[in-house]
């Protein structure tokens, strides 16, 4: 434990949540309530051609016929989707700003609240951001330099545009949009989000990075990330989450496809911090995000890495297609979960190709009146020789009004494959707890430290940047339950 | 013919079916049927199963003519079979049997424990036509031995049995299951541990392919009390095997085990739920299978902890063994955990034989099936060693044995 985890943690505690501020801006709304004129009305303000139109109508007709996955152990009211604003964006933006100075200055504000001021991030060490407010990219950084390498990264609004050929063939590959309810929802009314491609060969040399904020009230924010590393390259991808403080639920259904080709490797990750509810369990974001990666080629790899302690409710199950002979799927994943949080994440590993391996390593955190679920499937195929899983999953319980579940699907059709599963439940051990007692750290404190040494195989997947915030974030989302 | 018309069909020949209660009782599991239809995608217990056999049956039952012998071979020690489901009553100062009472119908129907979605026991209860109760009086020491017979092709058995362990009883039960002919049998055990009572409980399992068996048990135990279960299942035919256990009250303890061995085109599914409800309570779910050529076989457990069940241990482990390329393995262990204070864990595995081991033996001289050969023996040796019954054991490894000369 040190000082600044200490100093954090104390004006966290005064502040309440930090990011709790909302920007006055002008928001441009078509009208509530979701119907082929909503689509239509975003599909004309992103200026885009009749095949995506068409792909959207598409979308949403199956929507319609579709009723919400109910496997997951989550309670919360229907949502009501005639109720939710598709589209916000701030006025005078369908014009892209060309530079950081003609970006409204308070929009620069609000990311230096966050504490990601652009002027800085550009001479930081080697990060692009694609910061997405509401529903329109910003602005993008390091576009140039990429650019030299041949790397695409930039809006998916943008990609519709310029790449269509690269849209048309990926967009809907991995997750199609009659996949279930809100992958269906998505693709109907998604209207931005990131769009990367690496050329072959090409190692990107800079931690790609996206901050995303919900920022206008009643704004479903519905993004769509498309990442494709062609032959050869490799990616790492950065995607961080805060949200303002609001009392009415705020919906969100992303969509993140992962292409990896032969000898590709891609590695996502993610720190989602956004609004949980206050301490009586009001408010907070609904988060019901799909994410798969599809490991097409031999030898590719695709690694998702997740700290979540955000989010009044969490749906999210990163997943990897193994289908490329040798191929390689990772998911690391910390759940922390506090007052009336409630989580239900987890991965799904498809194994098809020969020789792939998968490895799974969760752990989940209950604090409070919470209940948090680890829910993961690995399935070997009848093609899948020689194919290797190992799963790891731990739960934590602090406090004995709050619930941790495992829930694996295990399922092998191959008698080549071998799969290991083990899960553990326990509280912290008083052992621990008593030597930092002993050695002067106060009870807060060394919960603290043992929880992050808890989630600690985990946090070291994390790339630098984010390996920090994590853990803060670890030590703040503790905060207010011990003792 | 669907279920409804089965049952108004043949309402004489089922047990109750003049008691009222348990007559609108009956009528809400016609309209859990008609509404659910056995839907297939919503209720994972109902996978790889060829439902057609059960829901489109015909209902045949017969009163056996010769009724079942006991036999109090040695002292403490009694020898049943039981025929069709039925038993003779029988009482001494030790143990009581009689045939199942309207109220122990009721009670078991009001208890709410076991899952509502549960179509075989449901069909259990509608269509109940045998069964018998074993009461173990205070303090005794018993051994019981049963075996299940069932006379003639077609029959379709349902059966509902009550064991009770009065306080500081224990039982050592072995039930044997091994039918030649093509009928079905579906039966329910409600079994409950009194205080410091002891439940030693074995079953063989061992139809041939045209006999389907579904067994389903219900536990529940009381303070310092211990249910134990192991299940050894060397069927041809389908068996379903799903066992709840209850702790209700504090220092109890479940354990419940099983190993199936299965082949050709054989399917099982298993399952294991245990509810602590008390403090200081403990659980052990350990399942092992085998399977060769197109075997396909499921196993879910379960261990919930409910928010007053303070130090809690509750393990659970399934391994499965996969001999050859058609044969599928699909496990669901899953803790379900509302108190703080607990140790739970699970472990799963699936996998081939390991190829090391293999090469170490062929290495000293043995050939690929013996070695092989040793290696199931070996993956098993834990949960047989461990049987304290040596007439058992014998039984057991016989068995083993005429399953591993199948394997190529």
């Amino acid at each position: 434990m040190n000082s600044e985890t200490l100093n954090t943690l104390d004006s966290y505690s005064k502040n309440k949540y930090k990011y709790g501020f909302v920007t006055d801006i002008d928001n441009e709304k078509p009208k509530k309530g979701l119907n082929e004129d909503t689509i239509k009305f975003i599909s004309l303000k992103k200026n885009e051609p009749d095949w995506m139109l068409d792909w959207r109508l598409k979308a949403y007709s199956k929507w319609k016929k579709m009723k919400e996955p109910k496997w997951a152990n989550l309670s919360f009211p229907e949502i009501d989707y005639q109720d939710i604003y598709y589209y916000s964006a701030p006025k005078g933006f369908e014009k892209k700003p060309k530079d950081l100075s003609e970006v409204d200055p308070k929009l620069i504000e609000t990311y230096n609240k966050l504490g990601i001021p652009l002027e800085e991030q550009k001479v930081l060490a080697g990060v692009a951001v694609d910061v997405v407010f509401d529903s329109v990219s910003v602005a993008t950084t390091y576009k140039g330099e990429l650019e030299k390498l041949g790397i695409i990264f930039c809006s998916i609004g943008e990609a519709i545009q310029k790449h269509p050929d690269l849209i048309k063939k990926y967009l809907g590959s991995v997750i199609p949009a009659g996949d279930h309810s809100f992958s269906a929802l998505n693709s109907a009314v998604f209207t931005d989000g990131s769009f990367v491609y690496i050329p072959e060969g090409v190692k990107c040399p800079m931690e790609l990075s996206t901050y995303f904020r919900i920022n206008a009230e009643n704004t479903g924010q519905f993004e769509r990330t498309l990442i494709i590393a062609d032959k050869g390259s490799y990616v790492s991808y950065l995607e961080g989450c805060t949200a303002p403080k609001r009392d009415d639920n705020q919906l969100h259904a992303a969509n993140v496809e992962l292409i990896a080709l032969e000898d590709a490797e891609i590695k996502y990750s993610t720190v989602q911090n956004w609004y949980p509810g206050d301490e009586d369990g009001k408010g907070g974001i609904y988060n019901f995000v799909t994410k798969r990666g599809l490991c097409a080629g031999k030898n590719s790899k695709i690694s998702w890495t997740q700290v979540e302690t955000g989010s009044a409710i969490t749906w999210k199950y990163p997943s990897c297609i193994l289908k490329g002979d040798n191929s390689i799927g990772e998911f690391y994943s910390v759940a922390i979960t506090n007052n009336y949080q409630q989580a239900d994440t987890g991965t799904k590993m498809t194994h098809i190709g020969k020789n792939t391996k998968s490895k799974i390593i969760s752990k989940g955190i209950s604090l409070g009146k919470s209940q948090n679920t680890y829910r993961g499937e690995v399935s070997f195929l009848r093609k899948a020789d020689k194919a290797r899983n190992y799963t790891q999953c731990d739960s934590l319980l602090v406090g004995n009004q709050c619930g941790a579940h495992t829930v694996p699907y295990i399922d092998s059709k191959n008698n080549t494959a071998v799969i290991e599963h083990e899960a553990s439940t326990s509280k912290i051990n008083e052992d621990q707890l008593y030597y930092c007692r002993q050695r002067g750290l106060s009870h807060e404190e060394a919960v603290s430290l043992i929880v992050n040494g808890f989630c600690k195989q985990v946090l070291q997947e994390l790339p630098m940047e984010f390996a920090v915030e994590a853990q803060k974030l670890v030590s703040i989302s503790l905060e207010g339950s011990v003792g | 013919m669907n279920i409804q018309d089965n049952y108004q069909k043949n309402r004489k020949n089922i047990f109750f079916s003049e008691n009222k209660d348990i007559e609108t009782h009956r009528e809400k599991l016609i309209n859990i049927f008609e509404n659910d239809r056995f839907d297939k995608k919503n209720n994972e217990s109902l996978k790889n199963i060829n439902l057609k056999n059960f829901i489109d049956f015909n209902y045949k039952y017969l009163i056996p003519e010769e009724t079942s012998v006991i036999n109090n071979t040695h002292e403490n020690s009694y020898s049943i079979v039981s025929v069709n489901g039925q038993c003779s009553t029988f009482k001494d100062d030790k143990i009581e049997i009689t045939k199942i009472l309207d109220e122990d119908y009721n009670d078991f129907s009001k208890n709410n424990t076991i899952e509502k979605n549960d179509h075989f026991v449901n069909l259990n209860s509608l269509f109940l036509n045998s069964g018998f109760k074993i009461v173990i009086k205070r303090n005794n020491k018993i051994k019981i031995k049963i075996s299940n017979i069932v006379t003639d092709d077609d029959l379709t058995i349902f059966q509902k049995n009550n064991i009770i362990c009065q306080e500081g009883s224990s039982l050592s039960l072995i039930e044997e299951y091994e039918n030649k002919n093509n009928s079905t049998s579906n039966i329910l055990n409600v079994i409950k541990l009194e205080k410091h009572s002891q439940l030693n409980h074995f079953l063989i399992q061992d139809n041939s392919s045209n006999h389907n068996l579904i067994i389903t048990s219900h536990s529940s135990c009381k303070k310092d009390s211990t249910y134990t279960q192991k299940v050894y299942n060397f069927s041809e035919g389908y068996v379903r095997n799903f066992h709840y256990s209850e702790l209700i009250e504090t220092n109890s303890e479940a354990d419940l085990q099983g190993i199936f061995f299965l082949k050709d085109n054989n399917t099982s599914n298993n399952k294991t739920f245990v509810k602590h409800l008390a403090e200081d309570c403990k659980s052990n779910q350990v399942y092992k299978g085998i399977l060769n050529d197109r075997a396909k076989a499921t196993y879910f457990s379960n261990t919930h902890v409910d928010q007053v069940a303070q130090k809690t241990e509750g393990y659970q482990l399934s391994k499965g063994i996969l001999l050859s390329d058609s044969a599928s393995y699909f496990s669901k262990p899953e803790l379900k955990i509302y108190a703080d204070d607990v140790k739970c864990s699970h472990g799963s595995t699936i996998g081939p034989i390991d190829e090391n081991a293999i090469f170490y033996l062929r290495s000293r001289g043995m050939s690929k099936i013996a070695a092989t050969k040793i290696l199931i023996s070996s993956f098993i040796n834990e949960e047989l060693s461990s049987i304290d019954n040596e007439q058992m054991s014998e039984i057991i490894q016989k068995k083993l044995v005429r399953y591993l000369s199948k394997v190529k």
